[in-house]
């Protein structure tokens, strides 16, 4: 008696190569066992791409969750609704060759164990009474997607651009309904010849780039010791400042304004195709570029390498000699606020550069560092908690996109994307984000750099418009610190 | 019409009359005997020692009459040990503990409906309404073939459910037993829905490299009872075959089955069934008597399948789009009630204690002859059995059988519970409940356990086990981890 439902055909998911998310479903003969691949027409790229096959399902936390549990968003959190995030993580055994599917599977239940951590993660988006949004905590779930490459890794990332990286990372939009919405995506894709891609997708509603990273390495450290390291920390924003009722406090204004006018220029849909390039700068090349700066005040890596893609690239945009971009830039807030890194959540702030000084049209790269780190130094926890304030009280019922308008700058190195090493000798090799989307002049995410190239070395993570970026590639000011492409133009 | 008895005194003193009717009955015999034995020791007594030995002497006995009465004695005596049926021990039985990564919450169960059947806001509306009345939990767990979106329910995912489930439970019962692979002498596997070449009963003897000469069978199509049928197939085997093991194996493989249309009947299953199985040993060896858990007392299988409507009750056909489901139809309670009365009007002589049949053929007799207006006597059942494990196959049939059994609370707690943590796993629920009453530290030496499953049909079948040994918690099981917070209350409707 054979088993008579069975059907000789079953559904696959043809998902499109560009990353958009958009998808076709084909039914494919049960036999038939080789990947499917076709190419059809996208509608969110408008154009053909090549789609391949990938299975998706939910990952849930092993242990249940209790009933009746929110967890509300800060005005921070709230802010950031419209943008997502992006991390893609390149793994390479050490030790001897495991089968296809065994690595997914145990990623799969140290995931799961890692879940019963992260109530906040598996919940989802519902509004409270004021129409802002809290988590339910319902035990939902994680989307995963799993899937197979072709090739190895190294062979993937000598050839690496944006669409094939995007590839990598699952995303979907926000449903129409949010409730059924996952709002964090892991895309394991193995890779038949060795390696392994973990795509990391996440809103950024619920954590930033920090938090992110945090994440991988939290299920890392599950994986290898089935104990967490940094375990994380659920708390509101603002631990202090509830009963401060000084009538007289003037808050101070520049964070506030920045904010205020990203909210007042509209969100702008340009039809511009985006590219991103990916520059490695060694340790050497780095201190090179701090000495560059001509200061005697301590700089941070960051601030020179801010300076240096400000100046280059508004050299690109504007021609020389024409002045500087607007540019703003973006850090991590935590431990100017006292908070433990382990805080998950939105903890990064942008604030508005400004040339203070010298000629607005003839601009030096020292000039430069010493108005960005101008700016950092007055980014301090007083002025901060006045912004998180006001977004709480003044309303940010339409929230925009921060990278919306002026060149990002942003530092994404407050955890070490590295440190995540997962069971069975996975040590990563390279790792790759990405804040979507972008709309505006740019963004410049810089990164710290892999192992073994030394504790000051970074990776910036530039997106920009595809004329722009070919021109950046061959900038006088940026090749004289010689980086190396890791991401190249399509 | 009686007259009702609404004093409290009045109840009470019927109490009593009821305890003294039951205790004048249940031992009658030894009632009667009692005051006969009496009668002939005085006699005996009157009658002095010189009397009696006068009275041996005059009987005049031949040694032909000696023989032959010894003989015949000893006859009549072979006779009745030759025909007496076998005992069959349950020695261990092990269950399926489902890996905590296949479970299944409310809420990834709702989501996933949602992306599936988009195009359906009515059957999601519908699969909502049946999850949140259904009496099942959060860690009720599902195959990981049916995790993904849409499901892969192919055949080798099938293939690798059933090795997880089976070969996890049967290592676990020779761990538990101390049996050794080439022991075995019957084995028999149940599984209704999921039926290979070579079957699943080939494929455990394909992965334990058991003997060339074993018994092989392999039930499918039988539905949720089938547990209980292969327990009646191994106990006629092993009443055949003197020395000998035997282990049935009853599990069902969710894989191949997810219904994957809109037909709101059919998709009830996919809300209620779950990942389960269990592996039983059990034994015909005198040797097993000292270790064995559980005496085999009574089979008792009742099929309806005569009357139409029972047999298309739980029917598995194609929907308009041609998916195939099981379709359960509305009067499911109403015909299951017929069976279980069939079933109990058999099995009520067999264990009943006597005042109870007394009772019920006085009220027979009095509904024929005098007034048909007499309401039925319902046997209690709580006299025969001290523990009831009755098939958690949802909310509905739980509570049918504890109204029409006037069952405590306690006494379905089991099923409940059952139902609660593993969901609808088929014919290997009764084992589950069986595992929780061990757990909980009730079953005691003397204890019997009536075990009721619906299945397929329609079918209703029993068996009664009698503890042979006190169980001593804790057990090793699938409760292990989890007994001490049950039991839970289970709300009407868990808000979703």
């Amino acid at each position: 008696m054979g088993d008579k439902k069975k059907k000789a055909q079953m559904f696959v998911k043809l998902v499109s190569a560009a990353g958009t998310g958009f998808f076709y479903v084909k039914r494919k003969p049960r036999q038939f066992t080789e990947k499917l691949e076709f190419r059809k027409f996208d509608p969110r790229v408008n154009r053909h791409v090549l789609f391949t096959e990938a299975k998706m399902k939910t990952v849930v936390s092993t242990k249940a969750v209790e009933p009746g549990k929110y967890f509300p968003l800060s005005a921070l959190d709230r802010h950031m609704e419209n943008n997502h995030i992006r991390l893609v993580c390149y793994y390479q055994y050490s030790g001897e060759a495991v089968e296809l599917g065994e690595v997914t599977k145990k990623l799969r239940h140290s995931l799961s164990e890692m879940l019963t951590h992260f109530p906040i993660v598996s919940g989802r988006l519902t509004r409270d009474e004021r129409g802002h949004w809290k988590i339910k905590c319902n035990d939902a779930g994680v989307r995963v997607v799993e899937a197979k490459a072709k090739g190895s890794v190294e062979g993937w990332l000598a050839n690496l651009d944006r669409e094939k990286e995007l590839q990598l990372v699952h995303w979907e939009d926000m449903f129409h309904k949010p409730y059924y919405w996952s709002t964090f995506y892991v895309q394991l894709t193995e890779f038949e010849e060795g390696g392994l891609a973990i795509g990391l997708s996440c809103g950024h509603l619920l954590a930033d780039s920090t938090s992110a990273t945090s994440f991988m390495k939290a299920w890392a450290d599950i994986s290898m010791a089935n104990k967490m390291v940094t375990p994380p920390l659920f708390h509101p924003l603002l631990l202090t400042r509830q009963g401060i009722t000084n009538p007289n406090h003037h808050p101070h204004m520049e964070l506030i304004h920045h904010y205020k006018s990203s909210i007042q220029k509209p969100i702008s849909l340009k039809e511009a195709r985006y590219t991103t390039i990916s520059m490695g700068f060694s340790a050497h090349m780095v201190q090179a570029c701090m000495s560059a700066a001509q200061t005697n005040s301590p700089i941070t890596p960051f601030a020179a390498l801010a300076a240096l893609f400000w100046v280059s690239l508004s050299k690109v945009k504007k021609g020389l000699r024409n002045g500087l971009v607007d540019m703003s830039i973006c850090l991590d807030m935590r431990k100017v606020l006292g908070i433990d890194v382990a805080f998950f959540g939105n903890c990064m702030v942008y604030n508005k550069v400004h040339a203070v000084e010298g000629d607005t049209n003839n601009f030096t790269f020292p000039q430069a560092v010493r108005a960005i780190s101008h700016v950092v130094a007055k980014m301090d926890s007083e002025r901060v908690m006045d912004l998180i304030d006001w977004l709480e009280n003044e309303g940010v019922n339409s929230p925009t996109m921060m990278n919306n308008h002026d060149l990002v700058c942003a530092s994404l190195e407050s955890v070490d994307p590295y440190l995540a090493v997962f069971q069975d000798g996975f040590k990563p090799i390279h790792v790759s984000c990405y804040v979507e989307p972008v709309l505006g002049e740019g963004q410049v995410l810089i990164l710290p750099g892999p192992p073994g190239e030394g504790p000051l070395s970074r990776v910036a993570m530039v997106t920009l418009r595809e004329e722009e970026a070919i021109k950046l590639c061959e900038d006088e000011l940026i090749s004289q610190f010689s980086p190396t492409t890791m991401m190249k133009c399509q | 019409m009686p007259p009702t008895l609404p004093d409290f005194s009045n109840s009470v003193k019927l109490k009593y009359v009821k305890l003294g009717y039951q205790y004048l009955v249940n031992h009658i015999l030894t009632l009667t005997l009692i005051p006969i034995m009496i009668a002939i020791f005085i006699e005996v007594l009157r009658l002095g020692p010189d009397e009696i030995l006068s009275l041996w002497n005059s009987l005049h006995f031949d040694l032909v009459q000696i023989l032959c009465s010894a003989f015949l004695i000893i006859f009549i005596a072979t006779v009745y040990f030759m025909s007496k049926p076998r005992t069959i021990y349950l020695v261990d039985y092990a269950c399926f503990k489902p890996p905590v990564t296949c479970r299944v919450p409310f809420a990834t169960f709702m989501e996933h409906s949602r992306l599936i059947l988009k195009n359906n806001p009515k059957s999601v509306e519908f699969q909502m309404r049946i999850l949140e009345r259904s009496g099942l939990g959060e860690e009720t767990c599902l195959p990981p073939a049916i995790h993904y979106i849409p499901p892969k329910p192919t055949m080798e995912e099938a293939r690798g459910e059933a090795q997880l489930v089976i070969f996890s439970a049967m290592d676990a019962l020779f761990s538990k037993t101390g049996l050794k692979p080439k022991d075995i002498d019957i084995l028999i596997v149940n599984c209704s829905l999921f039926s290979p070449t070579p079957s699943l009963s080939a494929m455990v003897i394909n992965k334990y490299k058991l003997r060339s000469n074993i018994k092989s069978f392999n039930l499918s199509g039988m539905g949720c009872s089938a547990g209980l049928i292969s327990i009646d197939l191994a106990r006629d085997l092993l009443q055949v075959h003197p020395n000998s093991n035997a282990v049935v194996v009853s599990t069902e493989i969710i894989t191949p089955n997810y219904y994957q249309g809109n037909e709101r009947a059919m998709l009830l299953p996919n809300c209620l069934f779950r990942m389960g199985g269990a592996a039983i040993l059990l034994s015909n060896r005198r040797s097993e008597r000292k270790r064995a858990k559980y005496r085999l007392v009574h089979v008792v299988r009742t099929h309806k399948g005569g009357d139409d409507k029972a047999y298309r009750c739980v029917f598995e056909e194609e929907d308009k789009e041609g998916k195939v489901g099981i379709s359960l139809q509305k009067d499911l309670m109403a015909i299951a009630g017929e069976a279980l009365k069939s079933n109990i009007t058999t099995m009520g002589p067999l264990v009943l204690p006597a005042s109870e049949q007394l009772l019920f053929l006085l009220t027979l007799i009095g509904r024929k002859i005098f007034n048909p207006k007499w309401k039925p006597y319902i046997p209690d059942f709580k006299q025969a059995f001290e523990h009831f494990c009755i098939h958690a196959g949802g909310r509905a049939v739980i509570d049918e059988l504890q109204k029409n059994l006037q069952l405590s609370t306690e006494h379905v707690e089991a099923s409940r519970m059952t139902l609660h943590r593993f969901g609808n796993t088929s014919s290997s629920s009764l084992w589950y409940e069986l595992s929780y009453i061990e757990s909980k530290g009730r079953m005691k030496k003397g204890d019997r356990v009536w075990q009721i499953a619906f299945g397929s049909g329609f079918k209703c079948n029993s068996a009664v086990w009698k503890c042979n040994r006190s169980i001593k918690i804790p057990v090793d099981g699938p409760w292990a981890d989890c007994i001490d917070r049950y039991p839970v209350h289970i709300p009407e409707i868990v808000k979703l």
